[in-house]
């Protein structure tokens, strides 16, 4: 599905990705792990299209297709889905306006006819009462003012509306209270298929326990140095980062 | 160092040669002319001008309106849809009784031609025209003043709730030359009194005009008054509007003011808060394209305590269009416990478009609350990446922005159909169809 090979990317000249490869097929989910600043994030934001940051060498293939030539909108409606780590406000935009523009073009790209008004209404409410996401939140502008739980669950909202091929969820658990990384990790989990797949960046091993990965992958200074199964993240939550910095440092 | 062409009092004058006042008295007729002797047109120079070229009206010749066609039926009249209200229209300044619907079921109140008010209720007509002495604001409104012909007279007595809305239509018909055309509106609405008013502006053929309006409008105690004014005269289009309002005790005044027609539009609004307990909400939005330039000058006078007023303008522009918002709030010295909010918000979709933002407070009084804001900015790139990697297109993604940006203004009207049809053509026009010619087509917003 997607195939990453020595992925290189800068911003304002600084080389972040230093050569990244990374595979992941139908049905898998890949966690990605790493010390503060190492560049997950930046692989995210490069996968969703962000124009900030430079790709300087490299290449991205995404069902077949050269993802790196594919504007963020388009990459949207083949499948990418990007939960973000910060998800950002957009004044004024209610979230029922804003679904209902992407979840348009998603179904125009499909040949799809748009759902009427009442079709889309209860397809949100389904969608809606997967994340748990609060009746109040509904026609409120899009993370305008939401507390940093309501940011996250939104997200996993957004992406059981728009049923993603791949999803990448950023960090979606830091700022869940318990109760809430559960809602979110079962709606993710309940979404989950033989077809899609998923890329979680996180810190801790806790979310893993509720969207087991096959992969676990650790990202450092723009590279993935180390790879292995699920027993890797226990291992990484016991011994922290010092010892693989260490030898990736003396490479 | 270039020398300037300046606006040439003297041709314009020259075109009323001969013709005396229609509806002013001797008296505010010479007051009207002393002050255009006296004074001279705004330049760049002149403080409340600064951001607001006149120049480009030197490239004009001027004429006067021809009237042939004033009793001519216009067929498809700016109507909105879903709404019947009392609709009087006035063509190139004068009254066109073919062209409006006034069967009032209540003999107190006028809705009707200034002129016919001066001769068939001159208590009333003396009583409040001109005497928020607008023609002292500057040459035009004294022009105006001097010379209006016809205009729109609404009164509405004590403890009237006109249910149906009044929709005010102006047409200009232009010729080859620029035609200099005055409208004139005066407004009363009475002690306990409510109501909802439309005024708009069209073009009929040719575009270009230059409009000249003086309107004066009088909230008496406890009295509620919503006035939405739209602007839709074509693209040649010189608008300046000078509107005067008074408020007495307890009165609640709301106007929003729509720009979105006219190669130039300035609008002068001034309230004078004259009683206590008064609210005030003045709101507005622009959108600007091409070389457009659209002046809002807005001084609200805080003569009295415990009064609320706000301001809460917006604008898109395009291009290399430019606009500008001057807002000041005066607090006199006795007027405690105000309460007054300015903001104005501008989106610059390129790099050429130009604002000039000034909101000012100006306060004698001590306990007061007061704030001011103003953002000029293009639009969050970060937000439209976030809109972008849903799926939805660029271009989608900044006309949802845009959209919302104006609906809060839209969003305080509450002249429902009226309301509707904003949103109807903010939408159309972020789409980036032509809502030119606006006079000549119906308009639903099913269809
Ligand atoms: N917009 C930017 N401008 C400048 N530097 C940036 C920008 N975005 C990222 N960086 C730098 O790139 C590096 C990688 O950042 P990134 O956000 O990808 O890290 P991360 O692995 O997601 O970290 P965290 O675990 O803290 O979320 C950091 O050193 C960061 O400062
Ligand atoms: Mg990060």
């Amino acid at each position: 599905m997607l195939k990453i090979t020595n992925l290189r990317a800068e911003i304002d000249g600084k080389e972040i990705l230093k050569g990244i490869n990374l595979e992941v097929k139908p049905g898998e989910v890949h966690a990605i792990m790493g010390p503060n600043g190492s560049g997950k994030s930046t692989l995210a934001s490069v996968l969703a299209g962000r124009e900030i940051y430079k790709v300087t060498g490299g290449k991205i293939e995404f069902n077949g297709k050269n993802l790196l030539d594919l504007s963020p909108e388009e990459r949207s409606r083949e499948g990418i889905f990007l939960a973000f780590q910060y998800p950002i406000e957009i004044p004024g935009v209610s979230i029922t306006n804003f679904m209902r523009a992407a979840l348009d073009e998603h179904r125009k790209h499909k040949g799809l006819k748009p759902l009427s008004a009442s079709e889309f209404l209860k397809f949100m409410k389904e969608k809606k009462a997967l994340v748990e996401l609060d009746a109040k939140l509904e026609g409120r502008a899009v993370n305008e003012g939401f507390s940093g739980g309501e940011k996250k669950k939104n997200e996993v909202f957004q992406m059981a509306m728009l049923e993603p091929l791949l999803s990448i969820l950023d960090e979606t658990d830091s700022g869940l209270d318990i109760d809430a990384l559960k809602i979110v990790a079962n709606g993710v989990n309940k979404l989950k298929t033989q077809q899609n797949a998923s890329i979680v960046i996180t810190h801790y091993q806790r979310l893993l326990d509720y969207i087991v990965p096959d992969i676990v992958h650790v990202l450092y200074n723009g590279k993935i140095v180390k790879t292995g199964g699920k027993e890797l993240a226990l291992q990484l939550e016991e011994q922290g980062y010092e010892d693989i910095k260490f030898k990736a440092d003396k490479k | 160092m270039t020398q300037h062409k300046v606006l040439s009092k003297q041709d314009l004058l020259s075109l009323f040669e001969g013709k005396k006042s229609f509806i002013s008295d001797i008296d505010s007729h010479k007051k009207a002319l002393d002050y255009i002797n006296a004074n001279e047109f705004p330049t760049n120079k002149t403080e409340a001008w600064k951001n607001s070229n006149l120049n480009q009206l030197t490239k004009h010749k001027f004429c006067l309106p021809e009237n042939k066609n004033e009793n001519e039926v216009l067929e498809d009249t700016f109507a909105v849809f879903n709404m019947q209200p009392y609709k009087i229209s006035i063509i190139n300044g004068k009254y066109s009784p073919e062209n409006s619907d006034l069967k009032l079921e209540n003999s107190k109140i006028f809705i009707g031609s200034l002129k016919e008010a001066k001769e068939k209720h001159s208590d009333l007509f003396n009583k409040y025209y001109n005497k928020t002495e607008s023609y002292k604001d500057n040459v035009f409104a004294s022009l105006n003043t001097a010379f209006a012909e016809d205009g729109v007279f609404i009164y509405l007595p004590d403890n009237i709730v006109l249910e149906k809305p009044i929709h005010v239509l102006f047409f200009s018909n232009g010729r080859e030359q620029k035609a200099f055309i005055q409208n004139r509106n005066l407004v009363v609405i009475g002690n306990n009194s409510f109501a909802d008013i439309l005024i708009s502006y069209h073009s009929v053929s040719f575009d270009s005009v230059l409009t000249n309006v003086v309107s004066e409008v009088f909230l008496e105690e406890n009295s509620n008054l919503n006035l939405n004014v739209f602007q839709g005269e074509g693209e040649g289009t010189f608008h300046i509007n000078n509107t005067h309002f008074i408020q007495q005790k307890g009165s609640n005044l709301t106007t929003n003011s729509a720009i979105m027609c006219g190669e130039f539009v300035r609008n002068d609004l001034i309230v004078d808060l004259l009683g206590e307990y008064c609210n005030t909400s003045l709101n507005g939005f622009y959108l600007s394209e091409k070389e457009q330039h659209f002046d809002n000058y807005i001084k609200v006078n805080h003569l009295s305590a415990n009064c609320n007023s706000n301001q809460l303008y917006k604008g898109i522009l395009d291009n290399k269009s430019s606009a500008s918002f001057f807002g000041k709030v005066f607090v006199a010295r006795d007027s405690q416990k105000t309460d007054a909010n300015q903001s104005n918000k501008n989106i610059l979709l390129t790099d050429n478009a130009k604002v000039f933002s000034k909101p000012q407070l100006e306060i004698y009084a001590d306990d007061v609350s007061c704030s001011h804001g103003s953002t000029t900015g293009q639009l969050d790139k970060e937000a439209l990446f976030y809109l972008r990697s849903r799926g939805i297109s660029e271009r989608n993604a900044k006309t949802l922005m845009l959209y919302a940006f104006i609906s809060d203004v839209i969003n305080q009207i509450n002249l429902t159909p009226y309301k509707e049809l904003l949103y109807f053509l903010l939408n159309k026009r972020l789409k980036g169809d032509k809502i030119e010619g606006l006079c000549s087509i119906k308009i639903c917003p099913s269809c």
